[in-house]
C-alpha cells in the first residue's frame, strides 16, 4: 500500500497526463460519430400564439414585431445557402403574417415582405395564401392599404392568370377614397373587365368617373380625361363590331 | 445630501458604470443599424426600434446591477456605517443614494436619447414621451434594487429579485389579461386558483408594460396613450418603495 502511494505520488502527473489524453481520445472519437446528427432545420417554423407574442415582448410590441419581421424575411437563409421559395410552408408563412399584423398592422414591412419576396415562389397555388394574407391586411383599412390591393391585383392577374380573383380585389381597390391613390385605382375594374371580355362593365365604370368628373363631385386631371375618352372610343368601335349597345349597360 | 451624490457617481465611474454602459449601448446602436439596415423596408425605423428598445434594456439591467454590487459592497466594506456616522440622517442618506443612481442612469440616457433625435426622423413628442417614461421606469427599478440591496444585504439575491421584479413588471398586461379565464376553462379549480394568483400580483406590481412603448416615436402617442395611468402608477409606487426603505434602514442595527 505504501509502496502504491509512492509511486502515485512520483508518476501522478503523468498518470493525469495520460488520462487527460484518454478522455481527449474519446471526446475525438464521440465528436466524429456525432458529425452526423444535424439539427431538424424547419424553414418557417410553426408561427408563435398570439399569447406568446404577448410574453415575449415584455410590454414592448414594436420591438418584438420588428425582431419577428427580421425573422420572418429572412426564413430559408441558412449556412448552406438559400432555399427555393417552392419548399416554403406557405400556410405557416400566412399563420406568422397573420400573427404579427396583431402586433403592427401600420406598418408596410409585412405586405412588402409578401407581395415582393414571398410572391416570387414557383409554386403558384402558394399564392393563393399571399393574396388571403393581403387582403385582411388591406381590408382593415382600405384607405391607408390600397398599394397592396394594387399589389394584389398585380399578383392575381399576371402571376396567376386569376382574372376573377384580380377583379375581385381590383374591385376593393376602387372603394379607396385616400387622397394619395392615383385614378388609376378607380379605373383597375374596368381594365380588368375589359381583360375578362366584359366591355358593358368596363364602360359603365369609365363612364361612371367621366359623370362624376364632368358634375364636379371628382376633379380629373385634363390627361386623365382624355385617356378615359379614348379607352371609351377605342372599346366602342371594337364593340360595334360585335353589336353593342352601350345604353343596355 | 450632496457628498452623497458625488460618492455614488465617481464609485459609478471607479466601477465604470458609465464606460461600460455606454459601450454596450454604443455597440447595441452599432449592431441595431446594421440589423435595421437589413429589412427590406422601413430600415430607418426598424434601427430606431431596434436601438430604443435595447437602450432600454441595457440600462434597466446595467443599472440593477450597479446598484445592488453598489451598496451591499458598501454594507461590507462598512462604508455606509462611515456615512451615517456623519450627521446625516437616515432618510437623506437613502434620498441621496436614490438621487446619486438616477442621475447616474440619466447622464447616460440623455445623450444617447439625443443622438437618435439627431439622427433619425421621429415623431418628437413620442420621443419626449418615450424618454419621460424610461427615466421613471429607471427609477421605479433603482428603488426597488436599493430597497432589494438594503434588505437582502446579499448581492446575488438582490440582483435577482430585482431582475425578477422587472421582468414580472413588464409581463403584467400579459397577467391581467390571463385574470379572466375563458368559461371552457372555468370548471377548474385550479385554474380559478391561478386566476387569484395572477389578480393578486397585477395589484402589488407596477404596470411596467405600459412604460416607454418604443412604437411612440414612430407613430406618435395615438389614441390610446397611457401616459395618465403611467405618471399616476409612478406616483404611488416610488412612494410606496421610499417609505418602505425608510421604514426598513430606520430599524436596522449597526
Amino acid at each position: 500500500m505504501k509502496d502504491f502511494k509512492l509511486y502515485f505520488y512520483i508518476y501522478s502527473h503523468k498518470i493525469f497526463f495520460w488520462l487527460f489524453f484518454l478522455f481527449f481520445s474519446f471526446q475525438f472519437i464521440f465528436g466524429l460519430s456525432t458529425e452526423n446528427i444535424r439539427i431538424n432545420y424547419n424553414i418557417v417554423p410553426p408561427a408563435p400564439s398570439k399569447q406568446f407574442l404577448l410574453v415575449a415582448s415584455l410590454g414592448d410590441k414594436e420591438f418584438l414585431f420588428r425582431i419577428m419581421a427580421t425573422n420572418l424575411q429572412n426564413f430559408g437563409d441558412i449556412f448552406a445557402g438559400f432555399k427555393s421559395y417552392k419548399q416554403y410552408d406557405y400556410n405557416r408563412l400566412y399563420d406568422w403574417m397573420s400573427s404579427l399584423d396583431h402586433l403592427n398592422n401600420k406598418s408596410r414591412l409585412i405586405p412588402s415582405v409578401a407581395s415582393y419576396l414571398f410572391s416570387q415562389t414557383q409554386n403558384k397555388e402558394d399564392l393563393y395564401k399571399i393574396l388571403k394574407y393581403l387582403d385582411e391586411h388591406s381590408s382593415a383599412d382600405i384607405d391607408h392599404n390600397w398599394w397592396w390591393l394594387s399589389q394584389a391585383v398585380f399578383i392575381a392577374k399576371k402571376d396567376l392568370n386569376d382574372l376573377d380573383t384580380a377583379l375581385y380585389f381590383a374591385n376593393k381597390l376602387a372603394q379607396n377614397n385616400s387622397p394619395d391613390a392615383p385614378l388609376w385605382t378607380k379605373q383597375m375594374p374596368a381594365f380588368i373587365s375589359e381583360k375578362i371580355g366584359d366591355g358593358c362593365m368596363a364602360f359603365k365604370i369609365i363612364k361612371t368617373l367621366i359623370d362624376e368628373s364632368e358634375s364636379g363631385k371628382r376633379v380629373i386631371k385634363a390627361e386623365e380625361m382624355n385617356f378615359m375618352r379614348h379607352f371609351i372610343n377605342e372599346r366602342l368601335s371594337k364593340l360595334k363590331n360585335q353589336k353593342f349597345d352601350p345604353n343596355k349597360c | 445630501m450632496k457628498s452623497i451624490l458625488k460618492y455614488i457617481i465617481k464609485n459609478g465611474l471607479k466601477d465604470k458604470l458609465f464606460v461600460g454602459l455606454f459601450i454596450a449601448i454604443l455597440i447595441s446602436f452599432g449592431i441595431s443599424i446594421f440589423l435595421g439596415s437589413t429589412m427590406l423596408v422601413e430600415q430607418n425605423q426598424s434601427s430606431l426600434v431596434f436601438i430604443l428598445a435595447t437602450v432600454r434594456t441595457i440600462l434597466s439591467f446595467g443599472i440593477i446591477l450597479f446598484v445592488c454590487i453598489n451598496v451591499t459592497r458598501s454594507f461590507d466594506n462598512k462604508e455606509i456605517e462611515f456615512i451615517l456616522s456623519k450627521s446625516i440622517s437616515r432618510e437623506n442618506f437613502i434620498l441621496g443614494y436614490l438621487f446619486g443612481f438616477f442621475i447616474s442612469a440619466f447622464l447616460i440616457l440623455l445623450p444617447f436619447t439625443l443622438l437618435t433625435l439627431l439622427i433619425f426622423k421621429i415623431d418628437y413628442f413620442g420621443l419626449l414621451a418615450w424618454f419621460a417614461t424610461t427615466t421613471i421606469e429607471v427609477l421605479i427599478v433603482i428603488c426597488f434594487a436599493l430597497l432589494s440591496s438594503l434588505i437582502l444585504k446579499n448581492s446575488f439575491s438582490a440582483i435577482f429579485s430585482s431582475m425578477c421584479f422587472y421582468i414580472l413588471s413588464r409581463l403584467m398586461g400579459m397577467f391581467v389579461m390571463a385574470i379572466n379565464i375563458p368559461e371552457e376553462f372555468s370548471f377548474n379549480e385550479t385554474n380559478h386558483a391561478l386566476g387569484l394568483a395572477l389578480k393578486i400580483l397585477s395589484l402589488v406590481f407596477p404596470r411596467l408594460d405600459l412604460f416607454s412603448q418604443s412604437s411612440w416615436a414612430l407613430y406618435g402617442i395615438g389614441e390610446n396613450n397611457f401616459l395618465y395611468i403611467i405618471f399616476i402608477q409612478s406616483a404611488i409606487y416610488l412612494p410606496l418603495m421610499i417609505f418602505m426603505a425608510f421604514h426598513d434602514f430606520k430599524k436596522k442595527q449597526f
